[in-house]
């Protein structure tokens, strides 16, 4: 049995090579940060009137956004989903847009729109006072909805129609048949949906630092202290704190979670053609999508305008002078770090899914629960973690840090669409390799891999996107040289470089879309190949 | 001439014993049935045999030489498994040759072997096709081309017709003998349905809760059960089976 020996040995390397992976990206720099709480008066910080100002700023934000975002996210997909609405096409890439600009840019958007200069604010003789409370609710909304919509138009597609069929044979009437099948196969995906829009909502901070005013949220709060005053005793408290309802999130996705999802759906919904339901679905689409698309619009406008609103005259002068404000260095920055996020996070979101879900050993089990905890880590957490843990290494202030850092921040999310394609895969190809005399690593990369090419398109475009886009993680940890390009939105808009952080909203923007279209692209042209 | 002689078998999962101490042998050549329920430790002795799993106690000697810890695909022996686990990114020419690559043959010899293989269990149209396009039938003989290529003298079977309609089941046993003639191949068969196992067997073994209850031809099993258990899972079951058809072949004798 040497052979299987060998190959056994291989594969338990690889495996205690990504746990101790895991356990220097991940577990270490989070036990480093609530170790240095200890040198802190904690009760000081917790029982201030600043942290519990902000606190409670924080779950009254989470709470109304989550009360917004919830229903609107349902009501878009079941127009996706449930209506013969025209144009569905055109709405999904509306909402798929926000999810490619910063969070921060939400908030620029608005200010540009209904700021005390804003666009609308002059057009409509408005009052102009988005700034605070409700402009933040505004943001995260537009911010949280559009992550909410995808996952309630894939519980939605995957609902079968059996059971109403059912139902209506047995005269039961529409009332019963909505509380008994409809909300009982809701009740979890809905239960996630409101733990995930507040989590998100309460550890962002691009959207209440820009339209927040003198409303501060924690994570604005931790910002000032780690940034401004270099405090890391009172960061990591409230880091600790933004750790509690991220990692209930993360629990209650664990609890709800489908253990196997039925991935086919004996009989699909029927889609509503009457008329109330079409104008309804397109009415409400219409609405957000406008208005989704209403901040990116007036970026392109702001970014070709001499000095809005006083000169509207078209120059590139703008676009120069980012330029000049070495913005193609930031660019490139974040090009790189994306690039190299998306084909190493891809890579070992990958391995790591193979081994747990194609070997069963305690070290499986664990390697996944690691993957999957990385998810109740919120980016501002990760990145004060990964100042403290790596502050005297050689990694601190390489973009190596950078890529790292995003690599475990989005790592959750790939992961299991790899765990989920994998385990999908007849589970004895490798011992038909083995009794064909074929070796473990050989069927990996002669009839495993070739079948996850797509899936690794799509991760990759998945990183890479959230990559450009993060201000959470990195904000901690980029200096002047490595600074990835989203970070110079904050930075310019501190100079009122309002054009120029519109243009930068907008290249972060294309560079995405042109790698989410080349993505789908290829995809394509690869299952076209595979029906010869 | 290639004989399999297991001794006092036995497979423990931690504090679960899924074969208790199990003897028999195979000969040379025999259609080899092991029936039982799901749960009986039949699979457990398929994957022993081929070396997937390790015994936790007990020998299995090939032609009198000791194989218990030789690796699967030193052992003369190909598996067909319940849902074939074909590489689905391969066309089925690709899927059959793709073994032959990594033992001594030249490209152009693998090339032939396989071909022949393909056309022999009539899948010569569909050798550009990839495994998704086939029928459950087909992608079955796709899987046992996959393991003659590498000319086993024993294929071992993991209830291979249980995802199939109850045609193709009837046209594939006979395909399945007719193969077995022609590479004069042994077969190990698991099933857990009587009637295929009496009507393909040479032998059958039923075995149950990870134990043998008897080994012998059809015929003795019928004539002798050896005890309740085999009276009451095989011989009663075909009974019911046998009665409820008789009645329309006396109705048709009687016109």
């Amino acid at each position: 049995m040497k052979g299987k020996k060998r190959g056994a040995d291989f594969s338990v390397c690889l495996k205690i090579l990504l746990a101790a992976f895991f356990v220097v990206s991940v577990l270490l720099p989070l036990i480093a940060m609530l170790v240095n709480m200890g040198s802190t008066d904690v009760m000081k910080i917790v029982g201030g009137a600043k942290f519990q100002k902000a606190c409670l700023n924080s779950v009254k934000v989470g709470a109304v956004t989550t009360l917004i975002s919830v229903p609107l996210a349902y009501f878009l997909a079941w127009s996706v989903t449930r209506t013969a609405m025209p144009c569905k096409g055109l709405f999904m890439i509306l909402f798929a847009l926000p999810m490619m600009i910063p969070s921060i840019s939400q908030g620029t958007g608005l200010i540009l729109l209904f700021g005390a200069n804003g666009l609308l604010t002059r057009l409509l003789h408005l009052q102009g006072n988005i700034y605070g409370f409700h402009g933040i609710v505004i943001g995260e909304t537009m911010y949280v909805a559009p992550v909410l919509f995808l996952m309630f138009s894939d519980v939605l597609t995957y609902e079968d129609y059996v059971p109403y069929e059912a139902a209506q044979v047995l005269g039961i009437p529409r009332l019963r048949r909505f509380t008994s099948i409809t909300l009982p196969f809701l009740w979890k995906p809905l239960i996630s949906a409101v733990f995930t829009a507040f989590s998100l909502t309460v550890t962002d901070y691009g959207v209440p630092l820009t339209i927040g005013g003198k409303l501060k949220t924690l994570p604005v709060l931790m910002y000032e202290d780690v940034i401004g005053l270099l405090d890391f005793g009172k960061g990591s408290v409230i880091g600790a704190v933004l750790l509690i309802p991220a990692v209930i999130a993360f629990l209650v996705d664990l609890l709800t979670r489908e253990q196997s999802k039925s991935a086919f759906v004996s009989k699909a919904f029927e889609q509503k053609k009457d008329r109330g339901s079409l104008a309804l679905a397109t009415a409400g689409c219409t609405v957000f999508g406008v208005f989704v698309f209403l901040p990116i619009a007036m970026f392109c406008a702001l970014m070709v305008m001499k000095n809005y609103p006083i000169d509207l005259s078209l120059t590139t002068d703008n676009i120069t002078k980012t330029f000049t404000m070495s913005g193609g260095e930031y660019l490139r920055n974040s090009l790189v770090i994306a690039l190299a996020t998306g084909l190493l996070g891809a890579l070992i979101g990958f391995l790591t899914a193979y081994c747990s879900a194609r070997m069963s050993s305690v070290t499986s089990r664990l390697l996944h629960l690691l993957s999957i905890t990385t998810m109740a880590i919120p980016g501002l957490v990760l990145g004060l973690s990964y100042v403290l843990f790596y502050k005297s290494t050689f990694m601190y202030g390489t973009l190596a840090i950078l890529i790292l850092v995003n690599m475990m921040h989005f790592f959750a999310s790939p992961y299991l669409m790899f765990y989920n394609v994998l385990g999908k895969l007849n589970e004895n190809l490798e011992a038909v390799g083995l009794t064909l005399g074929v070796s473990r690593a050989r069927i990996v990369r002669d009839v495993i891999w070739p079948q996850c090419i797509g899936t690794f398109l799509e991760v990759f475009a998945y990183f890479f996107v959230n990559a450009m886009i993060t201000i959470s993680a990195v904000s901690f940890l980029a200096n002047s040289v490595t600074r990835p390009i989203a970070l110079l939105i904050p930075q310019y808009e501190a100079q009122s470089f309002l054009e120029c952080s519109a243009f930068v909203s907008i290249l972060i923007l294309v560079s995405n879309l042109l790698v989410k279209g080349g993505v789908y692209l290829l995809r394509r042209f690869l299952s076209r190949r595979e029906i010869v | 001439m290639s004989r399999i002689e297991v001794t006092d078998l036995s497979k423990c999962f931690g504090t679960k014993t899924v074969l208790d101490h199990v003897s028999f042998q195979v000969e040379d050549g025999e259609f080899l049935s092991i029936l039982g329920p799901s749960g009986c430790g039949k699979t457990t002795i398929l994957r022993i045999l081929i070396g997937l799993l390790e015994p936790t106690t007990g020998t299995i000697r090939k032609d009198g030489a000791d194989i218990t810890s030789v690796s699967p695909d030193q052992r003369g022996m190909g598996i067909v498994f319940q849902n074939y686990a074909l590489f689905e990114n391969m066309t089925v020419l690709k899927n059959v040759e793709y073994a032959l690559r990594f033992r001594k043959e030249t490209k152009g010899q693998a090339r032939e072997t396989a071909e022949n293989l393909i056309r022999r269990v009539g899948l010569w149209e569909q050798r550009d096709k990839k495994p998704g396009k086939l029928s459950g039938g087909q992608q079955q003989r796709v899987a046992i081309a996959r393991t003659l290529a590498l000319k086993p003298d024993m294929i071992l079977f993991d209830e291979p017709m249980s995802a199939l309609d109850v045609d193709t089941r009837l046209a594939l046993r006979k395909e399945l003998k007719d193969i077995q003639k022609e590479f004069g191949t042994t077969m190990v068969y698991i099933t857990h349905d009587q009637e295929e196992a009496f009507a393909m067997s040479d032998r059958i073994m039923v075995m149950e809760e990870g134990k043998i209850h008897q080994i012998g031809t059809p015929e003795e099993i019928v004539e002798k059960p050896a005890d309740d258990y085999v009276r009451r899972f095989v011989l009663e079951n075909l009974q019911i089976k046998v009665d409820s058809l008789s009645r329309f072949i006396r109705a048709e004798e009687k016109r």
